[in-house]
């Protein structure tokens, strides 16, 4: 569905329009979940943080503006700050972190997961086009729910590396996807 | 890591990622109100993690969407962030007697209201200021600066740009303010809030791009109104909530505000 039609609809949502939130959900719901598990990875949770992101849209759906970006960019920035939420809120709980010190292991394990779920040729090839620091860091942080200093002790570089590399990578991942979708 | 502290700016990749901190997130939102650059890099930013997010996408359980759908049916939404029904917004004038360091006054020593839907807010208004101790309010509804214990409180209530704005609280109760943009600064009153049990009181926040804050707890309401607070300090982007917090007021704002109001105009 075009970006636009998208926007109209979750402008439909905003009014309280039931159908036109399931139509919204339909053509959204693959990509939040897909985004929510990648990086909660339980898929038990997944589900659970998915329910929450699509019930934010439907009660936030008033707060969308449009000239700030996409529908759809304001869907996926939901989905993904509540899966990195619920992925941090079980790292305190659980230790996991303690598990996740050998950069190796976090490293392989979150690029792992993406690599077999990366099925968009273009996004991978671009992912593929960043120096390894900026893929690394870009890959940990988004995928990985990590913050910029937990990826900066992941892979053993300055912080101020790691954020400005989380830039340039992401800069660089925009001009090589192209404005358009 | 280093002695002094980077520009927040180079936040905006790590930001975009919600890779950061709660403080980070705060220190970088409170640059990004004021940084109109800022913003557009981090739109586009944003439509880079977007197409990260599409290129993971996945089917979801078959009844995800149906739930979804079930449940909205039983949440209520957030209202505009823009003025809706229920946020009436009036340019508030009020012509006091007497020496005032701003404004001009008019000759009658009086002060006058651009609406009647205004003239009755601020009756409640100055009602409760009055039922609550605020002596200065009288019958005639002449505000007496030089009585008024809060200077601060006279000058928001009298600035050239006071705008009035009302909202309902949850399950029950108004609270009305008069916001300054020039001070920064609003006044707020409330109006047959529940009363709470003893050990809680109401609590006043800012929220917003520079951080939650708080603005103080309100005080014990009396004849069901509670007197007039002043908050300082808003900052662009900023909301008030209002919250049942503990006697010694709550460091942070729980999730459920029984009121938020935009108070952007």
């Amino acid at each position: 569905m075009p970006g636009a039609d998208l926007g109209a609809l979750l402008g439909e949502v905003a009014k309280g329009d039931q159908a036109a939130f399931e139509a919204l959900c339909s053509h959204a719901a693959a990509t939040v979940f897909g985004v929510v598990r990648s990086v909660v990875r339980d898929p038990f949770q997944a589900e659970e943080v998915c329910q929450e992101v699509l019930l934010e849209v439907w009660r936030c759906a008033s707060r969308f503006r449009p000239g700030r970006g996409s529908a759809l960019t304001w869907v996926t920035t939901i989905a993904h700050r509540r899966a990195v939420d619920r992925v941090r809120a079980e790292r305190r709980l659980s230790e996991r972190e303690q598990r996740a010190a050998t950069h190796s292991i976090a490293y392989d394990e979150v690029a792992d997961t993406v690599a077999a779920r990366l099925d968009r040729e273009r996004v991978r090839r671009c992912l593929g086009s960043l120096t390894e620091l900026q893929r690394e860091s870009v890959t940990l942080a988004y995928y990985g729910g990590y913050t910029f200093r937990e990826v900066a002790g992941l892979l053993g570089v300055p912080e101020g590396t790691v954020k400005t590399r989380m830039r340039d990578g992401l800069i660089r991942l925009r001009d090589c996807l192209g404005a358009r979708r | 890591m280093r002695p002094r502290r980077p520009e927040p700016h180079t936040l905006a990749g790590a930001y975009a990622m919600d890779a950061v901190a709660r403080a980070d997130r705060v220190r970088f939102e409170r640059h990004l109100a004021r940084c109109a650059a800022c913003a557009h890099e981090l739109a586009e930013l944003r439509e880079a993690t977007a197409r990260l997010a599409g290129a993971v996408a996945a089917e979801p359980p078959g009844d995800l969407v149906r739930r979804a759908v079930a449940s909205a049916a039983r949440t209520p939404q957030l209202r505009p962030a823009v003025p809706g029904p229920a946020v009436r917004r009036r340019v508030l004038r009020i012509y006091l007697p007497g020496s005032l360091e701003h404004g001009r006054w008019p000759a009658h020593p009086t002060w006058s209201l651009r609406s009647g839907l205004a003239i009755a807010l601020a009756a409640v208004f100055l009602a409760a200021a009055a039922a609550s101790g605020v002596t200065a309010l009288t019958a005639a509804h002449r505000l007496g600066t030089a009585e008024l214990r809060d200077h601060q409180i006279a000058r928001v209530l009298t600035a050239p740009d006071a705008i009035m704005l009302t909202a309902r609280a949850r399950p029950r109760g108004t609270a009305t303010v008069v916001m300054s943009h020039r001070y920064r600064s609003l006044v707020l009153t409330t109006a047959g809030l529940p009363p709470l049990p003893a050990g809680r009181r109401y609590q006043l926040w800012l929220m917003g791009p520079s951080g939650d804050r708080s603005a103080g707890l309100l005080p014990i309401p009396r004849g069901g109104m509670t007197s007039p607070v002043i908050a300082t300090g808003l900052a662009s982007g900023d909301w008030i909530g209002l919250t049942v917090a503990p006697e010694g007021g709550s460091p942070h704002p729980p999730s459920s505000p029984i009121l938020m109001l935009n108070l952007t105009t």
